[in-house]
């Protein structure tokens, strides 16, 4: 056969377009357990600080709590800047009280959402206790 | 006849890395090339200087995009050698996994450029399309398509569970399937073989002397593989075929890579299937190294790929000089273009598998002059920040 190619080419005349008509359509998929957008549980985040030590891209600053929380005695917690991150997941890694919740989420081009911090607060139930 | 000086880079429609062969041609013919580099130039062997061995590990991942798994892996052994830690077998297993799906979609990546170069765009986009499915693997086992980042001293991030295992086995009978068809439209398609044998020829002892690694010198006819000359991770384990050609030329190193990526195939079926039980995600991260050095070597997808850390105790590397396999590979090879026809030289270039990412090195640029200095190891070190 000299045109191997030709074979191919015409099973692919009456083939589906493999092409994703992304974001008229949202039909991209993610495997799962895709590392996405992550951010900290602050009823279990300690604030120790592990997590903005070991990140390679400086993408985590500890920031102070706007209420203390018994659990947490240093009153700080890791605020994550996405357009810094580089989501290697060693934040959620080293964190020893698995503090980190992970989501699948990746569309994150947006004016606003720069940082986990308003989900952060998000997770503090019942105001938190003094 | 007049010799004209064309630049080919480093912005290019042939050229897809960011570098410039200046090619000189009499007519059609070249009569010299050289190789310039310094347009990538980001300083990764100071950040890894200046960041802990556990930054160091993603540091080192990014070296490269496409054979990152490989950097880090790399690093991370030197570093384990120097911590005196051993991975558990089953971390080694799924190390190697993620090592060889790396090498399907990297050299599936660059049999596609290769046809993107000749002119075959169809055949450019039905190779990335079944890449794909390698790169949803990776990121079923990792948890992203491009970045693995899977390793941690002393084990792995992630284990892989039945589902997953199943999953991969179902993708690889495609995935297979695939590159053995693109292995015969290589084999057999005439204008392929016409434009690509006889381009670039490099004999056996050209190779040896001029240093060549990887796919590029077994296309020579050199048996030279680091997974079976020094075993690392689970490769003492994994049966596996050291693929070489005699022809030497770039259809060689096309075939090479693709009988390879088949080779890859069945080494990652092996993998799956016969994984060791046990724990592979280390309880603790280990912070500091003791004083002394080490060179840690790992056959990448383009070649051999060597990490010389030199620890002076504490908890930042004192050095981490890198070699990357394209470093030998692209600077060594100006010769090999002569006496070709112009049209030939993207062919040629493509066929060693070019990351310059990878590559680039310090140079300096006296802009008042327009001199350009490439600065030496021992003029690094008299510059060096303590």
């Amino acid at each position: 056969m000299r045109l191997a190619i030709f074979g191919e080419v015409l099973a692919n005349l009456f083939r589906k377009p493999v092409t994703l008509k992304y974001p008229v359509a949202r039909e991209v998929r993610v495997a799962p357990g895709f590392r996405g957008k992550h951010y900290a549980d602050l009823m279990k985040c300690i604030g120790c600080s592990l997590c903005a030590v070991d990140c390679p891209a400086n993408a985590i600053a500890m920031d102070k709590l706007p209420q203390p929380l018994k659990h947490n005695q240093r009153g700080i917690f890791p605020v994550v800047d996405y357009g810094k991150c580089v989501y290697c997941y060693q934040c959620v890694f080293v964190c020893p009280v698995k503090a980190y919740i992970v989501t699948e989420v990746f569309e994150m081009a947006d004016y606003t959402t720069g940082t986990s911090r308003d989900l952060s607060l998000s997770t503090v139930k019942g105001g938190g206790s003094v | 006849m007049v010799v004209v000086e064309i630049p080919i880079g480093p912005q290019h429609p042939a050229l897809h890395e960011p570098i410039m062969l200046k090619v000189r041609a009499e007519g059609e013919e070249v009569v010299e090339v050289s190789v310039n580099t310094g347009y990538n130039h980001r300083g990764v062997e100071k950040l890894l200087e200046k960041n802990s061995w556990v930054r160091g590990m993603y540091i080192a991942d990014r070296v490269c995009g496409i054979c990152n798994a490989v950097h880090m892996q790399t690093y991370v052994q030197g570093v384990e050698k120097l911590m005196d830690i051993e991975p558990p077998p089953r971390a080694n297993y799924i190390r190697t996994l993620v090592m060889e799906l790396e090498r399907i979609h990297s050299h599936m990546l660059v049999v596609a450029v290769m046809a993107e170069v000749i002119g075959f765009d169809t055949l450019f986009m039905m190779i990335m399309r079944d890449r794909e499915r390698v790169m949803y693997l990776k990121e079923l086992v990792t948890g992203n398509r491009v970045h693995a980042d899977i390793h941690m001293l002393g084990g792995v991030k992630r284990d892989i569970d039945e589902a997953k295992r199943d999953k991969i086995l179902k993708e690889l009978g495609v995935i297979e399937e695939r590159i053995k068809h693109y292995k015969k439209v290589f084999e057999t398609d005439y204008t392929i073989v016409k434009r690509l044998s006889e381009a670039g020829i490099i004999k056996r002892s050209e190779a040896l002397r001029l240093s060549i690694v990887g796919p590029t010198l077994r296309a020579s006819g050199i048996k030279s593989d680091v997974r079976s000359d020094d075993p690392y991770a689970a490769y003492p384990e994994v049966p596996f075929n050291v693929i070489s050609r005699d022809e030497g030329d770039s259809w060689a190193r096309m075939m090479v890579r693709l009988e390879e990526a088949l080779e890859s195939v069945n080494m990652v079926r092996y993998i799956v299937e016969k994984i060791p039980q046990g724990p592979a995600i280390p309880k603790a991260i280990p912070r500091a190294a003791k004083p002394g050095e080490v060179i840690s070597r790992v056959e990448a997808p383009r070649g051999e790929l060597l990490y010389h850390i030199i620890s002076i105790g504490g908890a930042n590397p004192y050095r981490v000089k890198i070699r990357t396999p394209s470093f030998l590979n692209i600077l060594n090879t100006e010769k090999v273009y002569i006496g070709h026809r112009l049209a030939d030289v993207p062919v040629i270039f493509v066929s060693y598998d070019p990351c310059i990412s990878c590559t680039e090195r310090v140079v300096v640029i006296d802009e008042k002059n327009g001199k350009k200095t490439y600065m030496s190891m021992r003029d690094l070190a008299k510059v060096r920040v303590e």
